[in-house]
């Protein structure tokens, strides 16, 4: 009854900060979403291959959760340097994929009047994974709140599938972004998508960078 | 370019009679008296020789407009006048009671941080998904500078005249509107039309990483103004970078850009909250169109904008791009009068001058309220100076 208590917490928690695990992965995922090709199975794709590599990030943290058993009081310092080289590798994928989608886009641009985005398949899944991975590794407070209670269960494979169920919980809320598919995509949608991913990977950047060498995000 | 600027032009209209014209600028003559002159009450006699003086100032210029028919070059001035003053009002009062344009973390925190209307698109996500307001300020301030009013008069005067708001109402815009006026001719004549997109991706980055870092993005980092209201009180080299950004941004979008091609660059190619405003284009009742009959098309409308809201497409579809404010630059400029102010689900051939009324009423009833109350304050502190 418990095992089964602490795995109902995980699915609770997981679809309480759903609204909080989309807004994270809003930035990367909006702008990334908007270049591909419209239609349904184009970014049922994406998303699978976003969100397998998302949870693939969560195991990953389940382990170290885990195996510390104090993730969540990981100090600021060592904490601030993992933000950092995450956004800093976020920003890197995200100016990536702004570069290979205009090129796609202009590559295929020729004679159709509708954009046709996405090159061969297999780069299409591996951004879409590298995106994926490194916001599953985004320490937002209800992601270190469910390390915290993966880190009291007693085993590893608990752990693990503690991280499994809470991933279940958040995903739900991504469904939604499979609209995204009926958005009609033109030049201006592909370019506005192109421009927004290197804002937001400078963004990013300066943020990393910020981190990574100890300063505080803000000047005031 | 196919422009012809030897093009024939069909005669202007005759001024208006003084006397129609008079009757005509009345309603606009009781609204600014009712707004800044108060005779007897409390107010300073600086403030209230300001307001007598905003009030005529308004009412001549919107005289002006009924007279001769002419939409854009009297907006101008009340526009450029508004980007001028908003700046020595606004700095003259933050310093007054802070000692310095810099806001400090304390003043964020206690929730003092005078509100502008630039993060509205930023607030609406977390809102609504956290009840959460991204945006260190209060939003029931009794200073009438409070978020609920700013929000309320912006989407109250927005949903009636759409992105007219960004050139009647804006008190950023007028400062670039006012460098471009300076050079007699453009230096940079060709540019890029995907440069229009920009605008877009800024609002879209802004809006998502505003959710994702409950932080109003846009102010933190990239809001041009800050060098003219109200900047980073900088305590370490972040806030210095950030400080940097800003003046940067200025003095590219707001000063070099607009002095070497005449248009509004930092609205035309940057602005996230024009960008939004353009939606509201949809909604509005109000529209510029052109009267496909009587276009050449010369294309001396889609130089005149300011802000690039006319392509050669466009042109030849008989409308405007969703970025119109509807300065009125095109309606000026075009020589054979088929560029008209128009009313949706009425014909093109309908009289466009009822239609230019209509809207000239709403705009400008909110310029005098909205713009014309900074004018007042900005003349308030100069004469405090001065006299």
């Amino acid at each position: 009854m418990a095992v089964f208590a602490s795995y109902g917490e995980a699915l609770t928690l997981g679809l309480a900060s759903g609204p909080a695990c989309i807004a994270a992965c809003g930035p990367v995922l909006v702008p990334s979403l908007l270049t591909q090709r419209a239609g349904f199975r184009p970014h049922a794709r994406y998303l699978s291959a976003f969100l397998a590599a998302r949870l693939l990030g969560y195991l990953l943290f389940a382990v170290v959760a885990w195996e510390l058993g104090a993730l969540a009081s990981m100090l600021p310092a060592p904490r601030a340097l993992m933000m950092g080289v995450v956004y800093c590798l976020l920003a890197g994928v995200l100016l990536w994929y702004a570069v290979s989608a205009g090129r796609n886009c202009a590559h295929a641009c020729e004679d159709s009047k509708l954009v046709k985005i996405g090159g061969p398949k297999n780069s299409e899944i591996a951004g879409s994974a590298s995106l994926g991975f490194l916001t599953g590794l985004n320490l937002c407070p209800p992601f270190v709140a469910a390390g915290v209670r993966a880190a009291q269960l007693s085993s590893m494979a608990a752990a693990l599938l503690f991280f499994a169920v809470f991933f279940i919980g958040t995903s739900v809320w991504f469904i939604p972004f499979l609209s995204f598919g009926c958005i009609a995509r033109n030049q201006a949608v592909i370019t506005v998508a192109r421009m927004a991913m290197v804002l937001i990977a400078l963004y990013y950047l300066a943020l990393g960078i910020a981190m990574l060498l100890g300063k505080k995000a803000y000047g005031y | 370019m196919a422009t012809d600027a030897r093009l024939p032009r069909l005669a202007r209209p005759a001024p208006r009679g003084i006397l129609r014209t008079l009757l005509l600028t009345l309603p606009i003559f009781v609204w600014s008296l009712l707004m800044f002159f108060h005779p007897g009450a409390n107010t300073e006699r600086l403030s209230t020789i300001a307001g007598l003086i905003t009030a005529i100032f308004m009412t001549a210029l919107f005289y002006m407009m009924m007279r001769t028919g002419s939409t854009y070059r009297w907006r101008r001035i009340f526009f450029v006048s508004l980007g001028i003053l908003f700046p020595v009002g606004f700095i003259y009062n933050i310093v007054s009671v802070r000692g310095t344009m810099g806001i400090p973390i304390e003043e964020m925190i206690a929730g003092r941080t005078p509100f502008c209307f630039m993060p509205i698109p930023l607030l609406i996500l977390p809102a609504a998904l956290t009840r959460t307001l991204v945006f260190p300020g209060s939003f029931s301030s009794v200073s009438g500078h409070g978020m609920a009013t700013m929000v309320g008069i912006w989407l109250a005067l927005t949903l009636v005249i759409g992105k007219g708001w960004c050139s009647y109402a804006c008190f950023f815009g007028g400062i670039e509107e006012g460098v471009a006026a300076i050079p007699p001719r453009a230096r940079i004549r060709k540019l890029d039309p995907r440069w229009r997109y920009i605008p877009w991706a800024v609002l879209l980055a802004m809006v998502l990483l505003s959710l994702a870092l409950f932080e109003p993005a846009y102010c933190m980092w990239l809001c041009p103004f800050k060098s003219v209201s109200e900047y980073v009180a900088a305590r370490n080299t972040v806030g210095l970078v950030q400080n940097v950004i800003f003046i940067l941004l200025f003095a590219g979008l707001v000063i070099v850009l607009p002095f070497l091609t005449k248009k509004r660059t930092q609205c035309s190619w940057f602005c996230p909250f024009g960008a939004f405003q353009s939606i509201f284009n949809k909604i509005s009742i109000f529209e510029m169109k052109i009267d496909k009959e009587r276009c050449k098309p010369c294309l001396l409308c889609r130089n005149a904008c300011p802000n690039l809201s006319l392509s050669k497409e466009s042109v030849a579809r008989g409308e405007t791009l969703l970025s119109c404010m509807k300065c009125g630059a095109c309606v000026d400029a075009c020589p054979r009068g088929a560029m008209v102010w128009h009313i949706k689900g009425t014909g093109i051939q309908a009289k466009s001058e009822p239609a230019r009324l209509m809207f000239l009423y709403g705009a400008w009833a909110m310029a005098i309220m909205f713009g014309g109350s900074i004018i007042a304050e900005g003349l308030a502190v100069i004469l405090h100076f001065v006299v």
